[in-house]
């Protein structure tokens, strides 16, 4: 260099330079190896994912059949608008109210307000913006692509139930999982997550595992917009499976109508197979539309809809088979007779007692409606003797009471398979402490009470229904179900082939059936004691059908006082019965709430329901059928 | 021309660095390619290093010193560039920036690249005397106006990112005009405890705002930071950089960061992070040793530098393209801000390009004369 100074220190500045530019660009290459080799891998997978999407594909529920496989509950495919919150996170979700309300036509208000719940729920990875939308409504999205990537069309299968609200308390209904339900370890377990359509109630509820099926997904490649670029991997859904039921929509339709025609328009009606526990009919009224959590919960109105259920003095939601307690008046009588024959309070050679038109006890009187002499225990149950039960019950006690309440599992769940039944009360010295604090000692005038269906027994129909079937079979009592099978799916020998599955109790340590040891003397006694309630002078004489032995007894449930039938308080009216009565098809209990005499209201809607059957199994019209009142 | 050029001009002419520049351009074009598969900008890039090469060889062939004398000419020339192009209508604004004329043909082109160039050339030519006497407070301000003029122009565009890569050519021309030792080490020191201190005050006072501080944080912990707004080309960057792995990513160029446009910019500023997802950690050390070995032979010529005005152009150049390799890399990477600087010879954009093949051209000619005086 020939312009080089030493004093400058030129060679040693440039030398300088030279070894700044090669640590400059060193320090890059131990980033690049940081970056790399070190996070490679977890970078790696951070990029895949956020270019990856998996967009599920709901699986079709299973339907609900008959026992004739006729419909009940299907779904039909419908689309929904869904949002992707991965692809909405670089915009403000509430500037998307306004473009969104007016391209969709959806209420403002309500979106901003959905909005607002969304964004406390940051799990929800797509959010339904409009249900079953419209053909436009998905010209609009399309056409919006560019300016909206974050929507998308989902096909989604929705569940459609009976428009009027028939069984729809045995069905259910189903809804999206809620945000209390996927904290439980139950459904972790099944996989479920945010926005899974699951059976809420009913049916739907108890077997959502064979009906739900199992999603499948798109695997899809998007771009920064979140724009669909490729699709990766698809995997179809596993359908749901069928289910069919016990219920056969002729009974069920008839039993319907009878509660629908009735004075208060408010009651219950079972019908059962008493050989298995099949239930042939459940009918709860009034009733409601499953459809509403199906399809319209998610709009305001079907909100208010949904308040308004909850608020009905009626009672709609509730299932008055399973769910609601009544005192059972005179059907009590049933299996008091078996157990006082039974414990020997009374035999069958010696079973008259004395009716007195009442009892006293102490300084209280409780009356008899009639006078009825010395009444054998047929007569005592044709007549519905009021008298002879309150001395059957001193004679018995009530621990002989107690017996029979748990031989015949009164004081249990029957193990229906249905959601959220209810356990009857009934008679026992702890019961009396409990509701009674201040007098805790049972006395004579409580087995009293306890002995004729009024105080101290409140039972649930369905458990009724079951102890009166269970005499029908000589006391073989059957859990009362509503499965038939779960259909096979698949192909026989292949791998995915399931065999179609029957009623399994759903507690397996209960037997089914429960054995009443009965001898069939007596057992045959209270038979022809009910027979004789229709078919002899008894208190449903009315609803006698020849050449069909109904048996059955009437039962009025007192509301107010005893014997007080005035005005609108009117009593709660009960018959719970069987047919033929000495070869039982069919058992059936009726209550029909607040509307007097079991006789009077309750046997009648019965003997329609029978009309029904009597006309489907034996193909003719039934001798002096029963035109429903209207 | 070639007739004049006499043999020993081709023996001493810098093979090395010329194949060298050429196959980083192939390489960059290849990553250009892979950002943008359905945009021509590959095609436009081979056509610029065509310009290039033709530019670079007809400067290599001319005297420097004569270009040197021309410098001021040159120097205004620039000037009146930095001026027309912000003239509305003539320049054009892209992105709020008002830095690319428009020319028939071509595309556009981006004038501050090539003021790069001139503003080197004044400045060589300026501190280019034999010199005795350590740099003298007078000779530091007339070289700091040669720079502030363009610096100027171009804040107008507005485009600071174009305006750092103005400083280190200052720096490198100062450091090796026999500035005071002590100067550049109370510099350091200054700079040291003052950008953090200024920072603090700057956060105490209110000066720098909240996004100003976001953009910070971006750079010292990617991870934690705003990553969907202020942070977000930062991070997709870093895990566009990360996918490379060691041998490259083996997603599809359809599937890639850059494919499925998660990498903003993926043919200019962030063409590294493309390299690092296609080619891996051992594609870019290889594209990081080219550039080392290229700045290594600039180095080198300006050593050899017949004059001190050869050297200052040459290592002026160094320190304009070290600073801007740096910068850039550091940006795919997360480690600088993410200021619109290019990658010289590989990212997309003729300007930039075609400036480059001239300071290289410059500094074989430099070369090219070290034994005629």
């Amino acid at each position: 260099m020939k312009f080089e100074d030493t004093s400058q220190n030129l060679r040693a500045r440039l030398r300088f330079v030279q070894v700044l530019v090669v640590m400059m660009l060193g320090a890059l290459s131990i980033r690049l190896y940081v970056l790399q080799v070190v996070r490679g891998e977890r970078y790696a997978e951070i990029a895949v994912n956020q270019r990856r999407r998996r967009l599920p594909i709901p699986a079709p529920r299973g339907r609900i059949l008959d026992r004739e496989q006729r419909l009940i509950v299907d779904s039909r495919p419908i689309y929904n608008v869904l949002m992707s919150r991965e692809d909405a996170k670089q915009k403000n979700l509430f500037s998307l109210v306004e473009p969104l309300s007016e391209g969709l036509g959806l209420d403002p208000e309500l979106l901003r307000d959905y909005f607002k719940f969304v964004d406390t729920m940051p799990a929800f990875e797509s959010v339904v913006v409009k249900q079953d939308a419209t053909k436009g409504d998905i010209a609009w999205v399309e056409a919006h692509n560019y300016e909206y990537p974050e929507l998308r069309v989902e096909q989604q299968p929705q569940r459609t139930y009976p428009a009027d609200g028939s069984l729809a308390h045995v069905v259910g209904y189903v809804g999206e999982i809620s945000p209390e339900q996927l904290k439980q370890q139950v459904y972790k377990d099944k996989g479920l997550k945010p926005g899974d359509i699951i059976g809420l109630s009913g049916l739907e509820q108890i077997y959502d595992d064979y009906l739900r099926g199992k999603d499948g997904y798109r695997e899809v490649v998007v771009d920064s917009k979140g724009r669909i670029q490729d699709e990766i991997e698809i995997v179809q859904p596993t359908p749901g499976r069928d289910l069919i039921t016990t219920i056969d929509l002729d009974i069920q339709h008839a039993a319907e109508d009878q509660l629908k025609n009735s004075v208060t328009k408010r009651g219950v009606l079972i019908a059962m197979d008493p050989n298995n526990g099949e239930i042939l009919a459940l009918a709860s009224y009034p009733t409601f539309d499953p459809n509403l959590f199906s399809q319209r919960i998610t709009t305001k109105e079907g909100r208010a809809e949904y308040a308004a259920l909850l608020n009905d003095p009626e009672t709609p939601l509730l299932n008055r088979a399973i769910q609601s307690r009544y005192p059972p008046g005179s059907t009590w009588k049933v299996p008091m007779a078996i157990a006082g024959l039974k414990q020997g309070a009374i035999t069958l050679e010696h079973s008259q007692l004395l009716c007195g038109g009442g009892i006293q006890v102490g300084n209280k009187f409780t009356r008899c409606m009639k006078q009825h002499g010395m009444p054998d225990i047929k007569t005592a149950i044709t007549q519905s003797c009021d008298g002879y039960f309150y001395r059957l019950g001193l004679k018995m006690g009530i621990d002989g009471i107690v017996q029979m309440v748990d031989e015949f599992d009164l004081n249990k769940r029957t193990g229906i398979d249905l959601p959220n039944e209810v356990v009857s009360w009934t008679p026992s010295r702890e019961f009396k402490r409990r509701m009674q604090p201040r007098d805790p000692e049972w006395r004579d005038i409580d087995t009293v009470y306890a002995s004729f269906g009024q105080v101290y027994d409140i039972i649930t129909p369905i458990s009724l229904l079951r102890t009166v079937a269970g005499v029908s079979m000589d006391g073989r009592l059957y859990i009362p179900h509503l499965l038939k099978e779960v259909k096979p799916s698949g192909n026989p020998g292949t791998a995915d082939y399931l065999a179609p599955v029957s009623f399994q109790p759903l507690d397996p340590s209960r037997p089914n059936p429960k054995v009443v040891p009965i001898p069939e003397d007596i057992d045959q006694t209270v038979v022809q004691g009910m027979w004789q309630v229709v078919n002899k002078g008894g208190t449903a004489a009315r609803i006698q059908m020849a050449g069909f032995d109904i048996a059955g007894k009437t039962g009025t449930a007192q509301v107010v006082g005893l014997g007080k039938d005035v005005g609108k308080n009117k009593d709660h009216s009960w018959f719970v019965s069987y047919a033929p009565a000495f070869k039982p098809e069919i058992a059936m209990v009726a209550l029909i709430e607040i509307s007097g005499f079991g006789g009077q209201h309750a046997a009648p809607a019965v003997r329609g329901v029978y009309d029904a059957y009597y006309r489907k199994t034996r193909h003719e019209e039934p001798p002096g059928a029963m035109i429903a009142k209207k | 021309m070639v007739a004049i050029i006499h043999k020993r001009s081709w023996r001493d002419f810098d093979w090395i660095l010329t194949l060298l520049a050429i196959g980083i351009v192939l390489f960059g074009t290849v990553q250009i390619r892979n950002a943008q598969p359905t945009e021509p900008f590959w095609v436009k890039q081979l056509i610029g290093l065509a310009i290039g090469l033709v530019a670079m060889l007809a400067i290599a062939f001319t005297d420097y010193r004569k270009l040197l004398n021309l410098a001021p000419a040159f120097y205004v020339f620039g000037l009146i560039l930095l001026i027309v192009v912000l003239i509305p209508g003539v320049g054009l604004r892209i992105n709020g920036q008002q830095a690319w004329i428009r020319v028939p043909g071509i595309g556009q082109f981006q004038p501050s690249e090539f003021v790069k160039v001139t503003t080197a050339m004044m400045l060589a030519r300026y501190f280019g005397k034999n010199r005795v006497q350590p740099l003298a407070v007078r000779e530091m301000i007339v070289g700091g106006l040669i720079l502030a003029l363009p610096i100027a122009l171009i804040l107008l565009e507005p485009d600071v990112g174009s305006v750092l890569t103005y400083m280190p050519i200052l720096a490198v021309v100062l450091f090796l005009s026999a500035i005071r030792l002590r100067l550049v080490v109370a510099a350091v020191i200054i700079g040291i405890i003052m950008i953090p201190f200024a920072y603090w005050m700057g956060v105490k006072t209110n000066a720098i705002k909240g996004y100003q501080q976001e953009r910070i944080k971006v750079i010292l912990d990617p991870e934690n930071a705003d990553k969907k707004r202020i942070g977000y080309h930062t991070w997709q960057s870093i895990l566009t950089v990360g996918e490379g792995g060691l041998f490259g990513s083996r997603s599809s160029v359809e599937h890639s960061q850059s494919g499925l446009k998660f990498l903003p910019e993926p043919h200019t500023d962030f063409i590294y992070a493309v390299t690092a997802e296609n080619s891996g950690f051992a594609g870019c050390l290889l594209v990081l040793l080219a550039y080392v070995i290229l700045l290594s032979r600039l180095i080198t010529g300006a050593r050899r530098s017949a004059d001190r005005s050869g050297m200052l152009f040459i290592m002026a150049v160094v320190g304009g393209l070290t600073f801007q390799i740096f910068i850039n890399m550091g940006m795919a990477l997360g480690i600088s801000p993410v200021i619109g600087v290019p990658l010289p010879l590989m990212s997309a954009g003729l300007a930039s390009l075609i400036a480059t093949f001239i300071a290289i051209g410059f500094a074989i000619s430099v070369q090219l004369r070290r034994f005629v005086n």
